[in-house]
């Protein structure tokens, strides 16, 4: 009786477990369907910042990551700091030394954006299924949210004008492609140093970025990329 | 240890960050010479390495890290003096950028593990960025905003095929450590269909930063852009480590018997490359962009013959090797007429061979040996190439490779010949001073030498790497 009550309360933890799994997942979306419709760039700064936490805490929670040692932890715990804090912060500051609020007139617009962020999701499906993977985790939703993240990511630094936005594209390919590691890849490969140098790389690429952002703001009063074309054959 | 060739330099970059201008110079001459004799240490076997689940001195790395190292050493030597003669706005930040650079191109040469490799490659993107806006103008931000973000987006698609070729250990079941030596052990027992996704990911990804059409839309920009240091160092060195991550991937490809899709591959993108470079080298009017399009077209050369392997393999290596020393010696030499005439358009140079005449000799030599003639090393690697694509049967590709190398030879020549002997252009303002004008010669002597006589212990190292993926010196 007793053990029964045990294994029945094990078996909930785990549903529940399951259930904040997916949550997460669905908040990743929403956070990718929300970046494609938005036009103020602070807001797109935020939709990244709970972007990242969401993407860093998703392989704590994921079960066969669960034998995790104390520099696992840590390192998580650092993740979130980046990805949630150092990384929005520092396009923050960018955004406040420039005098530009808002995306005018992209490539490809508001909602035709939002209509190809759903269909991004059905396309991320249709290759979930088709590849009828058998891969280690074995939740489909996690490789259809890190497809969706990878492709949308792609889609945004194609169809803006700002050098902000494409800047965010980069942080979400970067994300989805992170998932899609996390999706397919066993805990043993997972050495804590190299993911850390990832991350050291990803910190540094947007500092780098920032810059020279700064550097495009000093030089034409705008960060439209659309500027930038004096280079040609 | 091993790890000091690329500890050494980023520790004495980041600390030269905050030196004043002068004592930089002499600590980048310091640090070259320093790196070369490491480099030598590691290749007589007096290194061991100490942490080696991510670094091994594989003999691809290691040919390649030496000629980087060579190229550094007579470039710090063009540096000092370039330092004095040209306008640069932030010299501790050139220093100690050129110093991370030789690093992390360092690391990326020891790299054995997939990730490691990523981590360095990217790190070359993110330390070099600054050397390209050094000066500052509106043409090179936006070179380093297209270098920055192309790049990035490249090796972030080659961190999915990383990933790509794990999940195929992981579904094949295998228990090994992730590095590309104990890979190339249990090449065949890795699932096929995800080493080819992950082959294709890597080549884009990587092919992206070693300047393989069509993702090469960086390359005329930045390499142009940059101060004419860093251009050599990027077209000499940086386009070499890129090719390392290609290269060895696809010797993983070989070893699992997927050979003939990852070669197929490479050949088209080979042949590609060297159609783009071939038409935009035509009638191209700044010189420093000719050179950077020459780049693409030797990229595309070496894909080309390591897709077709056997002996056109051993042509690729050497190919890989003489093309550095020539172009950055071009480079050189370019960044000599820039000073001279303050000019990149080649309308606006003229008589060369009056007003710079040891400048004169430098380019013309070099311009000779890109174009693939004797005495020079590319020669005989076309050469060789050549042949190694008509004995494996690919007669199509043979003859586009010819067609294309005239084509590059008829472009390069009118360019040359108008900037030596033509009449556009005053008079230039510096005179050559020794410290400039002697690197490129010791860059283009060195392609000679090699053609006489190669080292037997690099020539060895040459037969290793190309005889795993069945590269051979006979027919």
């Amino acid at each position: 009786m007793h053990s029964g009550l045990l294994r029945r309360n094990s078996i909930h933890g785990v549903s529940a477990m399951n259930n904040l799994n997916d949550i997460i997942m669905v908040l990743i979306l929403l956070s990718v369907l929300l970046s494609l419709a938005s036009s103020r760039l602070a807001a797109l700064v935020r939709i990244m910042a709970l972007q990242g936490v969401m993407v860093s805490l998703l392989p704590l929670l994921l079960e066969h990551h669960a034998a995790m040692g104390s520099g696992g932890l840590i390192f998580f715990q650092v993740m979130i700091i980046i990805k949630g804090v150092l990384i929005p912060g520092l396009l923050f500051y960018a955004l406040k030394r420039i005098a530009i609020h808002r995306e005018i007139e992209p490539i490809i617009g508001y909602h035709a954006s939002l209509f190809a962020g759903l269909l991004i999701i059905l396309l991320a499906v249709f290759i979930t299924d088709k590849l009828q993977l058998s891969v280690p985790v074995g939740n489909s939703l996690l490789f259809t949210t890190a497809v969706t993240t990878c492709f949308s990511g792609f889609f945004l630094m194609m169809s803006r004008r700002k050098a902000l936005t494409q800047v965010i594209g980069y942080l979400m390919l970067e994300n989805g492609i992170y998932l899609v590691g996390t999706a397919l890849t066993k805990h043993s490969h997972t050495v804590y140093v190299l993911e850390f140098g990832v991350l050291l790389d990803l910190l540094v690429g947007v500092m780098i970025m920032g810059i020279i952002l700064h550097n495009i703001n000093h030089a034409y009063d705008d960060i439209d990329t659309d500027l930038l074309n004096r280079l040609k054959d | 240890m091993l790890e000091l060739i690329f500890i050494v330099p980023m520790l004495t970059g980041l600390a030269a960050l905050f030196f004043p201008a002068n004592l930089g110079r002499g600590v980048l001459l310091v640090c070259g010479v320093l790196h070369f004799q490491l480099c030598i240490m590691a290749w007589l076997g007096k290194l061991s390495i100490y942490a080696d689940h991510y670094f091994y001195p594989a003999p691809s790395g290691m040919l390649v890290l030496l000629v980087t190292s060579f190229i550094f050493l007579c470039i710090s030597f063009y540096t000092v003096c370039y330092m004095q003669e040209s306008e640069i706005e932030n010299k501790p930040v050139f220093i100690g950028c050129m110093l991370l650079f030789l690093g992390t191109m360092s690391m990326v040469c020891l790299a054995d593990h997939p990730i490691v490799l990523w981590i360095a490659i990217e790190a070359t993107t993110l330390v070099s960025a600054p050397l390209i806006f050094l000066h500052r103008s509106n043409e090179s931000l936006e070179a380093t905003w297209k270098y920055v973000m192309i790049c990035s987006v490249g090796i972030a698609l080659a961190l999915l095929g990383c990933f790509f070729i794990t999940l195929s250990i992981d579904i094949a079941a295998v228990d090994v450590s992730l590095t590309f030596s104990s890979l190339n052990k249990v090449a065949t027992q890795l699932d096929p269909v995800w080493l080819k996704v992950g082959f294709i990911f890597v080549v884009i990804g990587f092919g992206t930063k070693m300047g393989l059409a069509p993702m090469h839309t960086w390359l005329p920009d930045a390499h142009s852009q940059a101060p004419s240091p860093a251009s050599a160092l990027l077209s000499g060195a940086l386009l070499n480590c890129a090719f390392i991550g290609v290269y060895k991937v696809h010797t993983l490809m070989y070893l699992a018997g997927l050979g003939t899709f990852s070669s197929n591959l490479l050949i088209t993108f080979g042949l590609f490359s060297m159609l783009v470079a071939g038409i935009f080298i035509l009638r191209q009017p700044d010189y420093k962009r000719m050179l950077a399009y020459s780049s693409i077209k030797n990229m595309g050369i070496i894909a080309f013959g390591v897709g077709i392997g056997g002996f056109a393999l051993y042509g690729a290596i050497l190919h890989m090797i003489h093309h550095s020393l020539l172009k950055s010696s071009l480079f050189l030499s370019a960044g000599n007429i820039l000073l001279g005439y303050n000019s990149k358009r080649v309308d606006h140079i003229g008589n060369l061979v009056t007003f710079l005449p040891r400048t004169f000799v430098s380019l013309f030599a070099g311009f000779i040996g890109i174009c693939g003639l004797p005495p020079f090393g590319l020669f005989i690697s076309e050469l060789f190439i050549l042949i190694g694509a008509m004995q494996a049967g690919h007669h199509w590709a043979a003859a586009l490779f010819v067609f294309n190398l005239l084509l590059v030879i008829a472009g390069a020549t009118q360019i040359i010949s108008s900037m030596s002997f033509g009449d556009g252009g005053e008079r230039p303002l510096e005179s050559e001073h020794l410290l400039r004008v002697l690197p490129p010669y010791a860059l283009l002597l060195a392609s000679v030498v090699l053609c006489i006589w190669m080292p037997e212990i690099v020539y060895t190292a040459i037969i290793n790497t190309i005889s795993i993926i069945g590269g051979a010196i006979h027919g």
